[in-house]
């Protein structure tokens, strides 16, 4: 999962460790809280997500206890939604503000104690695998249908993973247009050509895969994969306008200003195992910024009572006198994330590991987190993985524990063992105000260690874009990664395979190691779980020894809701509150 | 005077074209690129090549602004993106909208913010600019001296957020400031806009106050007033037919100029407010580099502006007749 341009001005901007990331598959509910101490990542349950059985599968969706139906649920958020055709959904609040409108194969159902499970959605159960993962097979449930009374069809599927392949689909994740057989020759299905991997027989389809896929069924939870109607695809425009086949639909939208939900009469919550439907509309307002969303969140005053967020956590500014007054923290959701934050470091410029390894060293890892907000909002990183997900395992190469303010005297000795004292390195870094303060801090400790540092302020619109270019002409730069379900493939394949450098792709570092690419491979063809994570954890290790990438740190995330918003639960499939879970309180 | 007026308007399109033009290439000329926004993460230089084609944005300036221009009159095709029905002012690659439909869309609480505002701060203004000039010199003059000075000091940020804090948070007496039509609900409209009016107002308030009052002692003291008096004419007389009338020429040029500006955008308020108007939409294409947007924006405030002092000059006109020859 890439880090998009929003997400990165988000997590470097006012907000304290607001870390919306991309669709990222978390789990059972590990690290959150409501109410109570703040949780910290270390320590925090490794977000495991079984797969259930065919009964787990089947709707209705587990009561929420007290639940009532009827009212609206409000949301003051900072940022209208970029995409809405979930082939281009690679955001987690995207993901999350979807979730009452689309359905995909499979999903991650909560249940009563907050545990997840992936489940079949539209289809009847998380889907049966052949040939040791490379066939997989999902059978559509009965009674699905689109908002506006027809089936959802086996042609439907068929046609949601065909238009992956279109030239305007540019933004969602490519597992599984790499993983389909004939997916490199394959244009879309608009100039009348299919793609014989995906096999209709009645109402079941079959993906054929050219590689063992143990995981599919977890990839295809992604919004990404999300149902799209043959009949109603309105291509390029189906980006503003979805079709929905969830419990409610969009009745009204207004680009960057509003958006709304009302029910959708033609979906049958037995067809459901995943979704409640207690609100009858959900109104989304755009355009607050978070100290304003959380004055009001704090006021809680008029509609604002019955307002949940998506995007806006608890502003950095307020973080303090929300955590330590009671009546407030009774109203705050607290959950530890997957993600990492990092700042890769390019490693066709920077070739000699010692200068890499003195980088690392040197990192003012207190100083950028007391900008954040300080520790309630993150956890200082050593690691890639993060300490909820599967496969973590728990070092510090760089004496961060120690020295959390950086050692530039140990820094300085490996830059002279490297005959590089005086190195330069230019750094870029996104127009905000945070990033301002983090750049400067970064660049006094590099220089206190002997590097030369030259910061490079680049336009938040195109930041990804650059730094995303081989030939980028920078050193060293903010990213981060959440994996897109619960193991260490997602992590290291997209980030840190040499098999995956490229102009626009996500190894930002530009990392090309053999032993590491070598161990990434192997690693990825373990099917026992518990053999696996520990090979995940191993490459986190050999990795980190290159220095590649400095770990800067693991988001804790506060959301704030008003008083009259009953069962706000996070959503592990989507790192974000659980919409379709939410009631309005009598 | 309709002659007046078409002379003024003509000049005004011609003004518009200018600005237009010289805003389009300003925009344009800079080195980025709009395709880039709307080909995405996974772009590929065909994908890139084929939304340059499609936007018409790998074809020179010249020709460019040339299709934009027929595209305000005639509407445009934007390939997959749909047709942009005339006016077309461009197309948003961020909104993935015709920038026309969703400056339609903010207009009217940016017209509700702008002359709600501009209704509270010309009677408070004027009004106390007014007791300031008869009173000159006398403790109500010197208080209102002193409160403009006060209100002119502050800013719309500090202002707005302690108004929040106390007349919405704490104490409850004001609505959370929001935006409902008025031809949906009158009283929600009028209560949601009701704080950002008064704080918007607070500093235009007093640069009227301290103007009105300016003026008024000004003309008070013309030769043509001390004749009015000295001819036995009521104080009232006095005031309101000939001081008044002297005073307000430049008021009513620096009103227009104004409620112009107001309606290209009151940025910050809208933004203190988390209100969803021209100003916020500005800022967000700023943010987004969407340069479409922006240009539209722009054309609204400059064209804003335009018509008020058209406006302005026709009420010139009406006030001082010697205008009209002009």
């Amino acid at each position: 999962m890439s880090f998009s341009r929003r997400n990165f001005m988000i997590a470097t901007g006012v907000v304290a460790a607001s870390s919306t990331v991309l669709t990222a598959c978390g789990g059972s509910g590990g690290g959150s809280s409501s109410g109570g101490d703040a949780p910290k990542v270390t320590g925090s349950k490794t977000m495991d997500i079984p797969v259930g059985t065919k009964a787990d599968s089947t709707g209705p969706a587990p009561e929420v206890a007290g639940a009532t139906k009827g009212g609206t649920i409000y949301s003051l958020e900072q940022f209208d939604m970029d995409h809405l055709d979930p082939a281009q959904i690679y955001v987690s609040t995207e993901g999350a503000i979807t979730v009452p409108i689309m359905r995909g194969l499979t999903g991650y159902k909560i249940d009563e104690k907050g545990g997840v499970t992936l489940v079949g959605d539209a289809a009847t159960d998380a889907g049966t695998s052949k040939d040791g993962g490379k066939t997989w097979s999902f059978t559509l449930k009965d009674g699905l249908k689109w908002e506006d009374g027809s089936a959802v069809t086996t042609d439907d599927v068929r046609h949601t993973f065909e238009r992956l392949f279109a030239s305007f689909i540019t933004e969602g994740p490519r597992y599984v247009q790499q993983w389909l057989e004939g997916g490199e020759k394959y244009k879309g299905p608009y100039d009348g050509k299919s793609l014989s991997s995906v096999e209709v027989d009645g109402k079941t389809v079959t993906f054929r895969l050219n590689e063992p896929r143990g995981d599919f069924n977890y990839t295809l939870a992604m919004r990404g994969y999300a149902l799209v109607p043959k009949k109603h695809d309105t291509k390029e425009k189906y980006d503003k306008r979805p079709f929905s086949c969830g419990p409610y639909k969009i009745a009204s939208r207004s680009i960057g200003k509003s958006l709304t939900y009302t029910r959708n009469p033609h979906w049958d919550p037995k067809t459901d195992a995943i979704r409640n439907n207690y609100p009858d509309k959900y109104v989304f307002e755009f355009g607050f910024q978070p100290l304003a969303a959380t004055d009001r969140y704090i006021a809680d005053k008029g509609n604002d009572q019955y307002a949940v967020p998506i995007f806006n956590e608890v502003a950095a500014e307020r973080i303090a006198q929300v955590l330590t007054n009671a009546t407030l923290k009774k109203r705050v959701l607290t959950q530890v994330d997957t993600v990492t934050y990092y700042w890769p470091i390019n490693t066709t410029r920077i070739k000699d590991v010692k200068v890499r390894q003195a980088i690392n060293w040197a990192w003012p890892h207190q100083q950028l987190q007391t900008i954040r907000g300080g520790a309630s909002t993150s956890e200082i990183a050593t690691t890639i993985l993060s300490p909820v997900t599967p496969g973590y395992e728990k070092f510090d190469l760089y004496g961060t524990t120690k020295k959390p303010g950086g050692d530039p005297a140990k820094a300085k000795a490996l830059l002279k063992e490297a005959g590089k004292v005086g190195q330069k390195l230019v750094i870029a870094y996104q127009q905000s105000d945070n990033a301002v303060k983090q750049a400067v801090a970064i660049k006094n400790a590099l220089e206190a260690a002997g590097f030369t540092v030259v910061n490079k302020q680049i336009d938040k619109s195109t930041f990804y874009t650059q730094i995303g270019k081989i030939d980028n002409g920078y050193d060293l730069f903010a990213a981060g990664w959440s994996p897109d379900w619960p193991n260490g493939y997602s992590v290291f394949y997209p980030c840190w395979s040499g098999e995956n450098i490229g102009d626009g792709r996500s190894n930002y570092a530009q990392l090309d190691d053999t032993s590491v690419n070598k161990a990434i491979n192997t690693a990825a063809t373990i099917t026992d779980s518990e053999k696996a994570n520990k090979a995940w954890g191993a490459v986190d290790r050999q990795v980190m020894e290159l220095a590649p990438v400095v770990p800067d740190y693991h988001s804790i995330r506060n959301w704030m809701y008003g008083s009259k918003v009953g069962n706000v639960v996070y959503d592990a499939g989507n790192t974000c509150v659980a919409l379709c879970k939410v009631y309005v309180k009598k | 005077m309709p002659r007046f007026l078409a002379r003024r308007v003509l000049g005004a399109l011609v003004i518009l074209l200018i600005i237009s033009a010289i805003t389009f290439w300003l925009f344009y000329a800079i080195p980025r690129d709009p395709a880039m926004m709307s080909c995405g993460k996974n772009c590929t230089p065909e994908n890139l090549a084929q939304i340059r084609r499609n936007l018409g944005i790998d074809e020179p300036i010249t020709f460019q602004y040339w299709h934009w221009l027929v595209g305000v009159f005639a509407g445009r095709d934007y390939g997959g993106y749909g047709y942009c029905d005339a006016p077309c002012l461009g197309y948003s690659f961020a909104n993935r909208e015709p920038v026309f439909g969703t400056i339609m869309d903010r207009l009217p609480l940016t017209l509700s913010l702008a002359f709600g505002a501009a209704v509270v701060f010309l009677i408070a203004g004027i009004g106390a600019g007014m007791i300031a000039a008869v009173k000159q010199g006398k403790a109500l003059d010197k208080i209102a001296s002193s409160v403009s000075l006060l209100g002119s000091s502050l800013q719309i940020y500090f202002v707005g957020y302690i108004a929040m804090y106390f007349l919405v948070a704490k104490v409850g007496v004001l609505s959370q400031p929001s935006y409902t039509p008025i031809t949906e609900n009158p009283a929600a409209w009028f209560s949601g806009l009701l704080l950002p009016w008064l704080v918007l107002s607070i500093i235009f308030t007093a640069n009227y106050t301290r103007m009105t009052r300016s003026q008024l002692v000004e003309q008070l003291s013309e030769d043509y007033v001390r004749t009015a008096r000295a001819k036995g004419l009521s104080q009232w007389n006095v005031f309101f037919r000939f001081a008044w009338r002297g005073a307000m020429g430049p008021i009513v040029t620096v009103f227009g100029i104004d409620l112009g500006t107001l309606i290209g955008g009151a940025i910050i308020t809208e933004s203190v407010f988390s209100l969803q108007g021209i100003g916020r939409l500005a800022l967000q294409s700023v943010d987004q580099s969407d340069l479409p947007m922006l240009l539209g924006v722009t054309l609204l405030s400059a064209g804003a502006i335009v018509f008020f002092n058209i406006a302005v000059d026709a009420v010139y006109a009406l006030i001082d007749p010697r205008i009209r020859l002009a």
